[in-house]
This record gives C-alpha cells, sequence and structure tokens, in this order.
C-alpha cells in the first residue's frame, strides 16, 4: 500500500510527467482555436522536423551536462559537422552513408580537442567551448567562401532529399501508406535517443560518465578513468551536435555556414526543462525530448496566431518561466519535507532536484 | 626576493598587466605610434567603460554561483526603454537616465526572486529573462534609431574629457574601485561570497543564501542598468540591437580576470585588465582591418592557447601547495607538529 | 514559566524522514555547568536532533525549552542569537575563505555594514590559542587537510561565546593532543556554567570528561538524562547496542613476514616531501602506519596511488617494480584499493544512490561483454554489502547523502570491499564509527588477512592500532622513523611507539 502511493506520487512528481501534461494541454488548446494546427503537411510535418533537429541538439548538450560541464559550441560543432559533410558530397560524390560518417567524425574531432583541452589542461569548460565556438565561427564561412561560390553548398547526393524531406506518407507497403505528417527524419532522432538512453541507463561508460558527474574528485578516487570520460562526452556531443547540423542540412537541401546559429539556446533548454542537472550527475532523454518539444509547439503556437518575432520571444520566455515555476511549485509542495532535508545534506550547490526526481 | 618575484609572475593580474602592455606595445608600432595619438587613446577608452561594467556585472552573479544570461538584454531594454520616455513623452533626460539605471536594479532583483522563489537554476530563469526583456526592447523601438540629440545633457557627459580621458571611463573605473572595495569590506558582500562558495556552510552559519541571490542578480541588473546609461551618454543613438553582443564579452572579462565559475571568488582588478585585453583585440581587428572571421578564428585560438598554456604553467606549483616543511616561524609546540606543514604562515 | 534550571530542554521531540523514523519522542535535559555525553549507534538520529535543535532542520512535532522559554528557530542565525553554539558532525568551510573568516562566518564584527578585519583576525586568533592551533588566521582554508578542517570547525563553534555548545563528534578525525585542549576548554566553559553537549562514539572519552548520559537507541531515547556514574563502559555498551554485546575477540595473530611481499616500498621519495621511505607488507598481514594529523601519511597512500609523484626509489608490487600513474592502475593492474580518510570529498557520490556508491569500483566486473551493466548482478552486490557492513538503510536506492554519518563511512569502506583487491590500504577506517560496528570492522579486517590479503592501515588512533595490526610502522614528519611488531599490550606498544617519536611528543600517547 505506502510503496503503492509512494510510487504514485514519484510519478506525479516526476516533472516529466507534468511536461508531457503541459504539452497536451497546449496542444488541446492551441488545436481548437487553431483547427490548422492540425494540418499534417503544414504544421505538424514542419513541427516534427523541427522537434527532431532540436531533440539531437539538446542530447548534444546533454551528454556534456552530465559531468556537469557545458558545449557552447554546439552550433559552431553543428555547422563545421555539416559542412564536412557537405564537402565531400561535392567534391568526392561519395555515397549518403559515408557522407554522414565524414560529417560525425569531422564533429567528434573538434569535440574531442575541446575534451583533451578541458580534461588535461584543466581548462574550465565553459571557456574551452566559448573560444571553441569563436573559432569556428571564423573557420567555418572561410572555409565555405573557398570551396563554393556564394557560400552554400547544394548537395544532390541519391537519398539525401529523400532522408531529409520525405514523410511516412511516402513510404507504402502494397497500398498501404504511413501517416502524412511524420518525416522520416524524426526516426534519426528517435534513433539517437535509444543510442543515448541506453549509453546512460544501461551501458558501465555512461554510469562512469554520471558517477563523474557527480563528483570527479571521488571518481578519480573510485578508479574512474575521468580525464578519458570527460573526453567521451565531448566527442559524443561534438558527433550529436554534427549530426543535428546534417540533418538541418538535409531538411533543407542546401549547407551554408549559418547551420546551427540558433542551436545554443534550444540546446540549453531542452535538457534542463526535462530534469537534466546542470550541476551533473542526472540525464533525462525522455525529458530532453518533451523539453524540446514544448519550447517547439509554444513557438509554432505563437507563429499561429500571428504573434510577431518580438511578441514572440516575450510570449515564449514568459510561458517557460510559468510552466518551470508551476512544475517547480507543485514538485516542492509535493516534496517539501524532503527537499527541505536534502537541501541540507546536499553538498553541492543546486541538487534539490536529485532529490525530488 | 626571487620567491616574491616568483609570486608576482604567477599572478594573474600581473600576467593579463603583462599581455596588455605588449599589446599596446604592438599596436604602437604597426600603427608608427598612431596608436598612442590623443583621438586613438579617446576612442580606446570611450569604447572600454561599457564592457567594464558589464564585465563586472556579469562578475556579481558568477561570485554567487550564478549566471547572469541576460546582461544584454537588461541593459539593451533599460536604455531603449529611457530613450522611449525621453523621446516619446518628454521626461526629462536626468530622469530618463536615473530610470534606466533603475530599471536595471529592478530587472535584476526580479530575476534574483524568481530564482529564490522557484528553486529554478539562474541560468534557466536568466535566459527566459533575456528573451522576454530582449523581445521588448524590440517591441519599444521597433526598428527606429533613437538618436542622443534627445536627451543632450546626458550625452554632453559622453564627451566630457577630463585629463583627456573619457568621463565615462573614469565612471567605470570608479564603479569598479567601489565595488573591490565593497567585496573587501562590507558584510552583505562578504556573505554573498559565503553563499557562492559553500551555500551549506553559509545557511549552517545563519547566512540566508536567499538574500544573498537577490543581492547578488540585483547588483548585477543594477550595473546593467549603469551599462545602459553609460550607452545614452556615449552612443549616437539607442536602437534594438543595443546589448545584443554584450552576452559573450561579459563572461570573457571576469573569466580570464580570474573569477572562479564555481562562485565564491571575485575579481575586480582582474576583470578590469581583461576587458581591457579584448578591447585590444578589437583595436587590432580595425587598425589591420581584418575579415571579422578570421578575427574570430583567431581570438578563439589565441583565448584557447593562453588559458591552456597559463594552466599548465601554473599546475606544477599547485600541486606543491602542501609541501612538508613547517613555516619558520612557528612555535616549536607539541601541536606545531600537528598542523599542516605547509600552511603558510 | 516552566523550569529555569536546564538551559535547554527538549520534550518528546519527533522527526520522520521517508521511510525512516529518525527521532521518537526524544527527551533531553541540560543544565548550566554540566558536560552531557548523546550516546547512540551510527543511525540512531544525534545529529537531527542537533540539526532540529539549531533551526536547520524542523520537528515534526516536540517542543524545544531554551531558558524557561518554548522556542522554535528559523535559522541557525536565531539559534545563535538565542545563545546557542554548534559544531557540526560534517566539516563545511567555505574554502575560499581564510581561517579566520570562516572562525566568524554568521558572526561576523561590522561596524556601519562594514567588516572589522582587526577584530575578526583577532577574535579567531583568540579561539585558535585556546586550542592551541598554532595557524595563521589569514591561511586559506583551501589549505587545510581534514583534521585542521575541523579545528576550524571548533574554533567556529567557540567563537560565539555561547551559554550552550553543542558538539557533534569534534573529536572523529583529529588527534588525542587536540583532543585533550578540545576538553580543556570544555571543561573551562563548564565551570563557568556553561551547558555542554558532546556527542562521541569514544567511550574512553565520554567517560574521562562527561557528568550526565542521554542514550539513544533507533530514534528514541533509552536513557535520560542520567548520571554517567550509574554506567559502567559495558553498561552503556548494552544499552547502546539493546543487547549484551560479545566481547571483542581479537585473534591470536602472527602471520609470516618471510617470503615475497605483497606491497613494498623501498626509499620512496616523492614530490610532497617524503624521504626515504620503506616498509613492505606481506600476504595476510596488517600492517599500521601510526604518526601524528600532518606526518604525510595519507599523502603517503596517494603517492603510492599515482597522486602524487615518486621522485627516487620504488614500489614494488609481489615482487616487481610497479608503475602506478591512477587509481585505475592501482586497482586495475596491481589489486591495489584505498579507502579514502575524507569520505565526503573523496570517498562519495552523495547525491547518488547507495547501490551506485556500492558498486563503483566493480562495475567492470558487472558488465556484460557488450558493456552494459548486469543490474540483476549489481543489486546482489549492492546488497550483499549493505547486509555485511550492516549499512541501515530504508532501500539500496536511498541517496548516500542521507544516510547518518557512520553509515556513510560504512559505504566508503564496503565499495573497496567489493573490489576485493589484494592490497587494501585504509586510511582512518572508524571515523565516526559506533562501539559495535568497530568491532564488526575489525574483524573484517582479520578476515580479509586471512585470506591472504595484504592490509595497511592508517590510523591516529593507538589504541585501534594495538587492536588491529601485527606491525606498526611509524611515521613522522614525511619519513618512516621506525617499526615494531605489535604485542597487543597497549602500555609496552605505547612506550615503544614514543621512543620512535619526537621526544616532546610523550604527551600524547599517554593522554
Ligand atoms: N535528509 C535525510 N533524508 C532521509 N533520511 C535522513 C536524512 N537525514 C538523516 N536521515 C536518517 O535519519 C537517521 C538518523 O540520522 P542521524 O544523522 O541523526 O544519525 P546519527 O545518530 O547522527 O548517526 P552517526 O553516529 O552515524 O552520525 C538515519 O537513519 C538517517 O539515514
Ligand atoms: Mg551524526
Amino acid at each position: 500500500m505506502t510503496s503503492r502511493s509512494n510510487r504514485l506520487t514519484s510519478v506525479l512528481s516526476d516533472n516529466r510527467v507534468g511536461l508531457l501534461l503541459l504539452i497536451i494541454v497546449l496542444v488541446v488548446l492551441i488545436g481548437s482555436l487553431k483547427p490548422m494546427f492540425f494540418s499534417p503537411a503544414f504544421v505538424i510535418g514542419p513541427m516534427l522536423t523541427s522537434i527532431a533537429i532540436f531533440t539531437v541538439v539538446g542530447l548534444a548538450q546533454m551528454v556534456v551536462l552530465s559531468v556537469g560541464q557545458m558545449n557552447l559550441a554546439v552550433g559552431g560543432m553543428a555547422a563545421i559537422g555539416a559542412m564536412g559533410s557537405a564537402i565531400v558530397f561535392q567534391a568526392f560524390d561519395v555515397p549518403l552513408i559515408v557522407g554522414i560518417a565524414v560529417g560525425l567524425v569531422v564533429g567528434g574531432a573538434v569535440g574531442a580537442l575541446c575534451g583533451v583541452l578541458i580534461a588535461y589542461a584543466g581548462v574550465n569548460s565553459f571557456v574551452v567551448t566559448l573560444a571553441m565556438s569563436f573559432a569556428l565561427l571564423g573557420l567555418v564561412p572561410a572555409v565555405y567562401s573557398w570551396v563554393s561560390t556564394g557560400n552554400a553548398i547544394t548537395v544532390q547526393t541519391p537519398g539525401l532529399a529523400e532522408l531529409g524531406r520525405s514523410k511516412l506518407s511516402d513510404l507504402c507497403i502494397g497500398d498501404t501508406c504511413g501517416p502524412d505528417g511524420v518525416p522520416l527524419i524524426l526516426f534519426v532522432a528517435v534513433a539517437a535517443m535509444i543510442v543515448i538512453g541506453l549509453l546512460f541507463s544501461k551501458a558501465r561508460i555512461g554510469r562512469e560518465i554520471l558517477l563523474t558527474g557527480s563528483s570527479d574528485r571521488a571518481a578519480l578516487l573510485s578508479a574512474i578513468p575521468v580525464p578519458r570520460r570527460i573526453i567521451t562526452v565531448h566527442t559524443l556531443s561534438g558527433m550529436l551536435a554534427a549530426l543535428a547540423g546534417f540533418m538541418l542540412g538535409a531538411s533543407t537541401g542546401s549547407f551554408t555556414p549559418g547551420i546551427g546559429q540558433e542551436f545554443m539556446l534550444q540546446s540549453f533548454l531542452g535538457p534542463i526543462l526535462g530534469g537534466t542537472l546542470l550541476a551533473g550527475g542526472y540525464v533525462s532523454v525522455i525529458g530532453t525530448f518533451l523539453g524540446i518539444t514544448i519550447t517547439v509547439v509554444i513557438r509554432q503556437g505563437l507563429l499561429l496566431f500571428g504573434v510577431g518575432i518580438e511578441g514572440l520571444n516575450i510570449l515564449l520566455g514568459t510561458i517557460l518561466l510559468i510552466a518551470l515555476s508551476a512544475d517547480r511549485i507543485r514538485s516542492v509542495a509535493g516534496a517539501r519535507s524532503r527537499l527541505r532535508a536534502s537541501r541540507q545534506q546536499s553538498p553541492a550547490k543546486s541538487k534539490e532536484e536529485a532529490v525530488v526526481s | 626576493m626571487s620567491a616574491r618575484l616568483a609570486r608576482l609572475a604567477r599572478d594573474q593580474n600581473t600576467i593579463l598587466a603583462a599581455v596588455i602592455v605588449a599589446g599596446v606595445i604592438v599596436l604602437t608600432i604597426s600603427s608608427s605610434g598612431g596608436f598612442l595619438s590623443p583621438i586613438s587613446i579617446e576612442t580606446f577608452f570611450q569604447f572600454l567603460a561599457i564592457p567594464i561594467v558589464i564585465g563586472l556585472a556579469q562578475m556579481a552573479a558568477l561570485a554567487v554561483n550564478q549566471m547572469n544570461l541576460a546582461v544584454g538584454a537588461i541593459g539593451g531594454f533599460a536604455a531603449c526603454s529611457a530613450a522611449v520616455l525621453i523621446a516619446d513623452f518628454g521626461v526629462p533626460p536626468w530622469l530618463g537616465g536615473i530610470i534606466a539605471i533603475l530599471i536595471g536594479l529592478a530587472a535584476g532583483v526580479l530575476n534574483g526572486l524568481i530564482v529564490v522563489l522557484t528553486q529554478i537554476n539562474g541560468f534557466i530563469v536568466t535566459l527566459a529573462t533575456m528573451t522576454i526583456l530582449s523581445g521588448a526592447q524590440y517591441a519599444i523601438v521597433g526598428t527606429r534609431t533613437i538618436t542622443s540629440a534627445n536627451w543632450p545633457e546626458i550625452a554632453a557627459i559622453g564627451t566630457a574629457r577630463p585629463l583627456g580621458i573619457p568621463l565615462i571611463f573614469w565612471i567605470a573605473v570608479g564603479i569598479a574601485i567601489l565595488l573591490s572595495v565593497a567585496y573587501r569590506q562590507t558584510l552583505f558582500a562578504r556573505n554573498m561570497l559565503a553563499s557562492g562558495g559553500n551555500p551549506l556552510a553559509a545557511t549552517l552559519s545563519g547566512i540566508s543564501n536567499n538574500r544573498s541571490l537577490v543581492t547578488a542578480h540585483g547588483l548585477s541588473g543594477l550595473l546593467c542598468g549603469v551599462a545602459a546609461f553609460l550607452v545614452l551618454a556615449s552612443l549616437p543613438g539607442a536602437n534594438k540591437s543595443i546589448g545584443e553582443d554584450w552576452l559573450l564579452s561579459s563572461f570573457a572579462a571576469p573569466i580570464i580576470g580570474g573569477v572562479s565559475l564555481t562562485g565564491g571568488t571575485v575579481a575586480v582588478l582582474g576583470t578590469v585588465l581583461a576587458a581591457t585585453i579584448v578591447r585590444l583585440v578589437d583595436s587590432a581587428r580595425a587598425q589591420f582591418q581584418l575579415e571579422p572571421s578570421w578575427v574570430n578564428f583567431v581570438i578563439g585560438a589565441v583565448v584557447l592557447g593562453t588559458v591552456a598554456l597559463d594552466r599548465v604553467r601554473t599546475r606544477r606549483p599547485a600541486t606543491r601547495q602542501r609541501s612538508r616543511r613547517p613555516p619558520p616561524d612557528a612555535p616549536p609546540t607539541a601541536a606545531a607538529r600537528a598542523i599542516d606543514p605547509g600552511a603558510p604562515a | 514559566m516552566t523550569d529555569t534550571a536546564y538551559a535547554l530542554e527538549v520534550r518528546g521531540i519527533t522527526k520522520t524522514f521517508p521511510g525512516v523514523r529518525a527521532l521518537d519522542e526524544v527527551n533531553l535535559r541540560l543544565k548550566p555547568g554540566e558536560v552531557h555525553a548523546l550516546l547512540g549507534e551510527n543511525g540512531a538520529g544525534k545529529s537531527t536532533l542537533i540539526k532540529i535543535i539549531t533551526g536547520i532542520q524542523p520537528q515534526d512535532s516536540g517542543e524545544l525549552i531554551v531558558n524557561g522559554e518554548a522556542r522554535s528557530f528559523r535559522s541557525a542565525h536565531e539559534a545563535t542569537r538565542a545563545g546557542i553554539g554548534v559544531v557540526h558532525q560534517e566539516r563545511n568551510v567555505i574554502t575560499d575563505f581564510t581561517v579566520a573568516e570562516n572562525i566568524v562566518l554568521g558572526n561576523t564584527p561590522v561596524k556601519g555594514g562594514r567588516v572589522q578585519w582587526r577584530e575578526v583576525r583577532e577574535g579567531a586568533k583568540r579561539v585558535l590559542d585556546l586550542l592551541d592551533f598554532p595557524i595563521d588566521p589569514a591561511t586559506p582554508t583551501s589549505l587545510l587537510s581534514p583534521a585542521q578542517t575541523q579545528l576550524v570547525e571548533i574554533a567556529r563553534g567557540l567563537y560565539t561565546d555561547s551559554a550552550v555548545l553543542l558538539l557533534d563528534e569534534p573529536t572523529a578525525s583529529i588527534s588525542e593532543t587536540e583532543s585533550k585542549l578540545l576538553f580543556d576548554v570544555v571543561h573551562r566553559l563548564s565551570a563557568q556554567g556553561r551547558a555542554i553537549l558532546f556527542v562521541s562514539h569514544k567511550l574512553e572519552e565520554v567517560f574521562a570528561h562527561c557528568d550526565t548520559v542521554t542514550v539513544f537507541r533507533d530514534g528514541r531515547s533509552v536513557a535520560e538524562s542520567e548520571p554517567l556514574s550509574n554506567y559502567s563502559k559495558d553498561t552503556i555498551v548494552d544499552l547502546l547496542v539493546g543487547r549484551t554485546l560479545a566481547k571483542l575477540e581479537v585473534p591470536d595473530r602472527s602471520p609470516s613476514e618471510r617470503g615475497t611481499p605483497a606491497l613494498e616500498l623501498r626509499d620512496v621519495s616523492t614530490f610532497s616531501g617524503h624521504r626515504d621511505v620503506s616498509f613492505a607488507v606481506h600476504p595476510g598481514q596488517i600492517v599500521g602506519i601510526y604518526g601524528l594529523v600532518g606526518a604525510g601519511r595519507s599523502e603517503l597512500a596517494k603517492a603510492i596511488l599515482g597522486l602524487d609523484r615518486i621522485t627516487e626509489g620504488e614500489v614494488l608490487v609481489n615482487g616487481s617494480a610497479a608503475q602506478i600513474r591512477s587509481v585505475g592502475d592501482a586497482l586495475g593492474r596491481y589489486g591495489i584499493g584505498y579507502v579514502t580518510e575524507d569520505r565526503k570529498a573523496e570517498g562519495l557520490f552523495l547525491d547518488q544512490t547507495v547501490a551506485r556508491n556500492l558498486t563503483v569500483t566493480v562495475l567492470k566486473r558487472l558488465s556484460n561483454a557488450f558493456g552494459f551493466v548486469r543490474e540483476r548482478a549489481a543489486r546482489a552486490t549492492a546488497d550483499e554489502y549493505i547486509a555485511s557492513l550492516d549499512v541501515k538503510v530504508s532501500n539500496r536506492d536511498q541517496l548516500v547523502g542521507q544516510l547518518s554519518g557512520g553509515n556513510q563511512q560504512k559505504v566508503s569502506l564496503g565499495k573497496w570491499l567489493a573490489a576485493n583487491t589484494d592490497i587494501l590500504i585504509i586510511d582512518e577506517p572508524t571515523v565516526g564509527i559506533d562501539v559495535r560496528t568497530k568491532g564488526a570492522f575489525y574483524q573484517l579486517i582479520w578476515a580479509l588477512a586471512e585470506q591472504g590479503k595484504a592490509v595497511l592501515v592508517i590510523s591516529s588512533d593507538l589504541a585501534e592500532m594495538v587492536t588491529l595490526v601485527d606491525r606498526i610502522v611509524v611515521m613522522q614528519d614525511f619519513e618512516v622513523t621506525g617499526s615494531v611488531l605489535n604485542s597487543h599490550e597497549y602500555d609496552e606498544m605505547s612506550k615503544s611507539v614514543i621512543r620512535l617519536i619526537h621526544e616532546e611528543r610523550i604527551d600524547v600517547v599517554e593522554g
């Protein structure tokens, strides 16, 4: 009995449930006011494409947050990864999969470089990735203007357009075709979520990463290869960022230095709305997905109401704050005693969430 | 003597100062002295004032282990609000200037209150307020630029040049001195640092972390408001792009200046020096007319390189902190042996 | 008006955490001028009561009466103002501040909002002198060792000059010399009419220095403010445990010192200053390194683990020279484990579950060929050590940060027992551990040695050394000054050890 009611409270105080409810409420609300919202081709499809891309971006940030660090260069890594793919497509006419692989390697290499600087030189991740974002901000446009005319590469590799822009309705087995509103690219994001989810929930490496995030000193003295794990997460972050950059390029068909420009804020919003701790030691893949979804839904809804770009920002920010506060106040009220107790015990800063979740 | 020299050489501020001197020499030589002309010096300091103040604004937040992503949005919103009030609603310019500062303070306090009341991480809160305020800024001014002809009294501050150096730079320096004294001398600032350094220890000593958070965000906002005032004083006008590019430089100054991202420390002088270095790089860009993208690349690479080198260099002494010899002047009592012998006397 | 004969009275206080009732209607009366011992096993609720009294946690029910008035404090500050000073069990200093500023923290002398730095320094100096702790108040706290930090915490409790002083295991991690100085201060304060509540697991000190006693067992008071003279050490132990505790059987051990040592140091000098350190630990043998705080013992352990540079000499594992560059190397390639003395900073992941903490060193063994953790095996391992160390948890997924201090120490040891290494270095194994568990720890360590493992124990507690180890290596000032076989006779051993330590230290060992 107690265990069941305990489980119930723990489900209700799980902020992912709150997010899910909020998303449902928003979708119903927006949809009932603007039926247009449910248009598969014009709204749902593009929205799911955005969700897919930003979820991968969110994961790129989440893996670094898991050790209590940050990657301010997600946008730059996305740009350079996508550029890598585009260049090999253009210059060597390689098959799709090779192009993607090259992009991931390029992004991963840049991430690994950050990781090495952080782990072995001991420089703060914030500084390293900030500087790296500057460097990439300079490097990427320079290379584009060097290899292409007009600062963009349009890629016609077979399969790219299908991956980037087709929907399930284009895939038919006999007479049954998939639903119209679901873009194929969503499955790339789902695959990334599964891989990262498995890593953190089941794999030893993921466990070691989380423990490093929880206390790197204790990790070092518990025989966890801390520097290697820091490099691992940054490499992974670079690869995921590159994947997101590639997805964005594939969905528009053209690869430009502008890829990744709006990634940074989203990359933080998703994981943190979803419950990932900035301090490290706890992540949530589903939460990241839900967090991204909610921001995209709000943005899309506001656009449908014809809110201009300035109003959009004001409302988006306000809704986010209210949503987050409501969520937090609810879970705080539900677990006030636990929270209070934990605040006395919890060593690290701002880790109250660990107890609440 | 040589030990003192060594310590001096290890000191962050000394390095920063050396970099500044080297930069000035390079720029002077490459401009064949033009860099040291009165006009050029004036411009240099004119555009240094705001980076110093916003760097200090970020430092105030970092000191309590928070970040203020809304520095630019607060400053931009405050400046534009004041500009609109003065130009469109006939508010006296002086009052408008004060309002800009107060708006900054209010926005900062609001950030702090939201952080405290909702327990949401300050990073997220200020991210949200940044979105809101930059939207509001655009909503207020739209695409127009309100020229400083509307507030000649304030603009006069921007053109004043006591001792040949812009007044607004002196203002920034004055603020830095004030802050440096405050962080050393006042209890409220010490309590902020205590909360930032170890919130649990602060709680156990009866220090209110909530108050520290609100104060620190308030201070950060106040400084953004001051920066907005300096914008009104020194720029030809206010428009929607004010504050857009403040965020990165606001972090660069305190971090290069030696402020820890984990809270508990401040480095006012370091922040000022680091802001000066960033300004030097900017001058270099203008002087060599470099293509912006390559300049970005170079800045990024140089920062990475210097910070990494700095770490490699300081690492060895850091491990030696706990060396074994007892301090020579420690009394030879029984308990003398019990203390950590490496602790400097 | 209630009885004002008491400086502090606790009436029927109850406190529950999810899954545990930490305090169940406990009572306690503290008279001015008395030194009152608060005893109880790990997790009995002692620290919880102290946190409730000082306004850090609220009680569920019950009353707190200070000087005859019912009070309830909402912050530590209010408690201080009401004349209640406290030294908490866990060390919590602000490492960015100096020793002096940490000591005055929360009570910083100010005039017109400005900190009076001279008063800060002088006030700090005053309490440091009381404790005969010769450290410059301007020293940054980040440079202090755990024991020194503990002294700073104690100084902080003394600074406010309170009518009631609550001391939560202040002597757990400091040596006898410092403890003795602390007790001098305690007696001086009680002679001035201050009331002192003293929590400790060291019954010798309790019987030497306390007047009255309250005993908690599982959150209930089983003895309430009684004269300590009503009890003997044995009856107190029975009361603590709730049954008659069998006397600790010290096994008759004389392991061979012939053959290849499992771990040997030959003329090791290190970057942090050790000179020509040599000793050996044979399989099946327990060697203790005894020395005073600051003798360089933990630093030596860290050097063995590759966390400090060895400048000269060599470390041999099973007879061949070892190149250890990290704890990972030590564990993976040479089978060396290390239980740290600073569980909070170096030993535990406080915001992770007990199960994750207990399995951290064996993740590799608990993973399958694809690198996935075998959850069932992991759970089984966690449960095994929770049971064998008797860790008091509500379940294996409780966060370690929520455990009582002693139970945290068990987890910190347990994670290395799980690694099952051939060589185990244990730094201060029984800090904050209750009497019963201490015995269990000793038996566990003896059992390890019986299995042929080499155990190196670092401890500042000579009585512990004499009970536990086979050979005592004495370190002083980063050098080994000698070693003796343990005869298990305290007096004889203390004399031998004294001979190996500096003359002026004689008082320590006798104290
Ligand atoms: N914040 C918390 N959340 C959940 N349980 C807690 C919390 N704090 C304490 N407890 C539980 O309350 C009980 C009493 O803990 P307490 O720290 O008071 O023990 P103690 O008597 O001080 O033990 P020790 O001698 O080991 O320090 C323990 O079972 C502990 O796990
Ligand atoms: Mg305790």
